[in-house]
């Protein structure tokens, strides 16, 4: 069974369909990519999924089998489907364990204190947050670290899934390169992955699966290789030819 | 960052609260200061002194949870002088026209100024900045106006004297230099404290300023916003209530005033003078300005234009307050004792 299923989602700003009739289903442990180019909807369509900051206007989701249309974005977080934000988000005020604890506390199953600690302190270790960084102000980090205390404070919640929107925007090579070594690690631990991701070669080096948007309709799906050779999705992406080039 | 999975960290090495000055430390630096306030009343001769700093105390107490929803929360709550107001009337009500027991009236206000906070809560819950003031501040105005027109129960404007004061066994507490009164009051200001400080530094107490921080973000990790805003006003709600409680047995009346700008200003200013988000600024905040305001007694119309320079000179060159400009200051000692050594 599907962990993720949509069927017929659509989101409208007034005339403006930012995401129409979208349907496609994420299996258990996968890591499935979704693309497009700017202004495709692919963000508002995490939006609709996890409810924050609005639900879909028409459509069903269903998530491990329940449907989740009309529930709150902390219910829904609560059933094990986590998102992380395309820029880093932090809670500033709070130091950086105190970010994860969030995560374990809220978002976690219900435990103990002394588990809801272990299980932060652990989250951060795994992003690469040592504990010479645990007393740290979040808004002191980097773009960077704050993007790995971002995935910290979402594996501290032991989801089942986790939405990653542009999880390389502003990063480096190197960052780059660590965040993919890092994003198959978290799918490691058996949690399944949807990523929203510009940059194709990220997106081919971890997707065994790719949905391409456009628009806010679906204009391909399927296998990675086969969908980015589609010449619709090339059109998308690069233009069509002019007749006289 | 490595690609190596990380173990797990055994339960003895996860620090509680990493970053944050250890417990033992402030429970330290906050006996020193009880200790130093509980004495303050045997080298300190004259009534009057006495009093002003009990009303220190009731200020640092509204102020200080101000502070929490303000600070901490980010909630624009422009109604929290109505929950003091609020402890002010139930107090005087309970004793005087249900003859309940001082004691048990003094708790009474601050519960029944908690159920006013959840209740004001539900209007705000999916508001912002602005319209929470606008909201709250309506509140406020609604209680106040609810107490005027019932006068036949409150006194209306001309407000409610003769309001049964504390007791303390045998002991008279109207003839006794205002001794009982005052550590009455600092009880109340240590119990306050310690909840807020234990509040703020608990998961709960993170939760409050993740939601500050960033409300979809903290609501993306499990938090539900209705419960985390409930919360916060209900916690901040509770000593307000009881220091308007004990303000009406201190004082032995109950007046329209307290719902007034005036009292509003002087704690909010209390709040922001001292640093929001430190509890422990908006109570030295309240020993600065109500100490202050009476040494400036004779200056006359000259005392608020005054205390309004001092605020704005302390908050141009400290934004974060004294707390900040006593931070800033141990600094500097600290770094020039290491030079010395």
């Amino acid at each position: 069974m599907a962990l993720l299923e949509l069927d017929g989602v659509s989101k409208a700003f007034g005339s403006l369909k930012a995401v129409d009739g979208v349907s496609f289903q994420v299996q258990a442990g996968e890591i499935f990519g979704v693309a497009g180019p700017n202004g495709s909807g692919k963000s508002t369509l995490f939006n609709v999924i996890t409810g924050i900051p609005f639900g879909p206007d028409k459509g069903r989701i269903r998530f491990d089998g329940t449907d989740i249309h009309g529930k709150s974005g902390n219910d829904i977080a609560r059933l094990g489907l986590a998102r992380t934000f395309q820029r880093e988000t932090s809670f500033d005020g709070l130091t950086v364990f105190e970010n994860a604890v969030i995560g374990a506390g809220y978002g976690g199953p219900a435990r103990k204190s002394v588990a809801v600690r272990e299980a932060a302190a652990e989250a951060l270790e795994f992003v690469g947050l040592g504990p010479q960084q645990f007393g740290r102000l979040a808004g002191e980090l980097s773009v960077f670290d704050r993007k790995c205390l971002m995935l910290a404070t979402a594996i501290a919640m032991e989801p089942r899934m986790l939405l990653l929107d542009e999880p390389a925007s502003s990063l480096t090579k190197p960052e780059i390169e660590t965040s993919i070594g890092l994003i198959r690690r978290i799918a490691g631990r058996g949690i399944t992955i949807v990523l929203i991701e510009h940059v194709l070669t990220f997106l081919m080096s971890l997707s065994q699966h790719l949905l391409v948007l456009n628009q806010g309709t679906v204009l391909a799906a399927g296998d990675p290789k086969t969908v980015i050779s589609d010449p619709r999705v090339v059109e998308a992406y690069l233009g069509t030819r002019r007749p006289d080039a | 960052m490595t690609d190596a999975v990380a173990p797990a960290i055994p339960t003895r090495a996860v620090p509680v609260s990493p970053g944050r000055t250890p417990w033992k430390h402030e429970a330290i630096g906050f006996a020193i200061a009880l200790l130093v306030l509980a004495l303050l009343p045997l080298f300190i001769g004259d009534t009057y002194s006495r009093h002003v700093l009990i009303m220190v105390f009731i200020y640092a107490v509204v102020a200080s949870n101000w502070d929490l929803s303000l600070g901490y929360g980010g909630v624009f709550n422009f109604g929290h002088l109505a929950l003091f107001g609020i402890g002010v009337y139930a107090y005087s009500l309970l004793t005087k026209l249900v003859g309940l027991d001082p004691w048990l009236a003094l708790f009474a206000g601050g519960v029944i100024a908690t159920v006013a906070a959840v209740l004001v809560t539900i209007p705000i819950l999916r508001l912002k900045g602005i319209y929470i003031i606008l909201v709250t501040f309506g509140f406020a105005q609604l209680v106040m106006q609810i107490v005027i027109s019932q006068s036949a129960i409150t006194g209306g404007t001309q407000g409610l004297v003769r309001v049964p004061g504390l007791y303390w066994f045998d002991h008279n507490m109207i003839r006794d230099g205002k001794f009982a009164y005052f550590y009455i009051a600092l009880g109340l200001l240590v119990a306050s404290t310690i909840f807020l400080r234990v509040f703020v530094r608990s998961r709960l107490g993170a939760g409050v300023v993740a939601l500050r921080d960033n409300e979809e973000y903290a609501i993306s990790r499990g938090m539900s916003l209705v419960r985390q805003r409930m919360i916060t006003l209900a916690a901040s709600a509770f000593f307000t209530g009881m220091a308007g409680a004990f303000y009406a047995a201190y004082q032995r009346n109950a007046s329209v005033d307290v719902f007034g700008m005036s009292l509003a200003t002087i704690i909010l200013s209390m709040v922001l003078l001292g640093g929001a988000s430190t509890i422990y600024g908006a109570i030295i905040a309240s020993f600065v300005l109500t100490v202050f305001g009476e040494a400036m007694a004779d200056f006359g119309a000259w005392r608020p234009m005054i205390t309004a320079l001092l605020i704005i000179v302390v908050m141009l060159v400290y934004p974060s307050g004294l707390v900040g400009m006593i931070r800033a200051g141990w600094g500097a000692i600290a770094v020039r004792m290491k030079r010395t050594a």
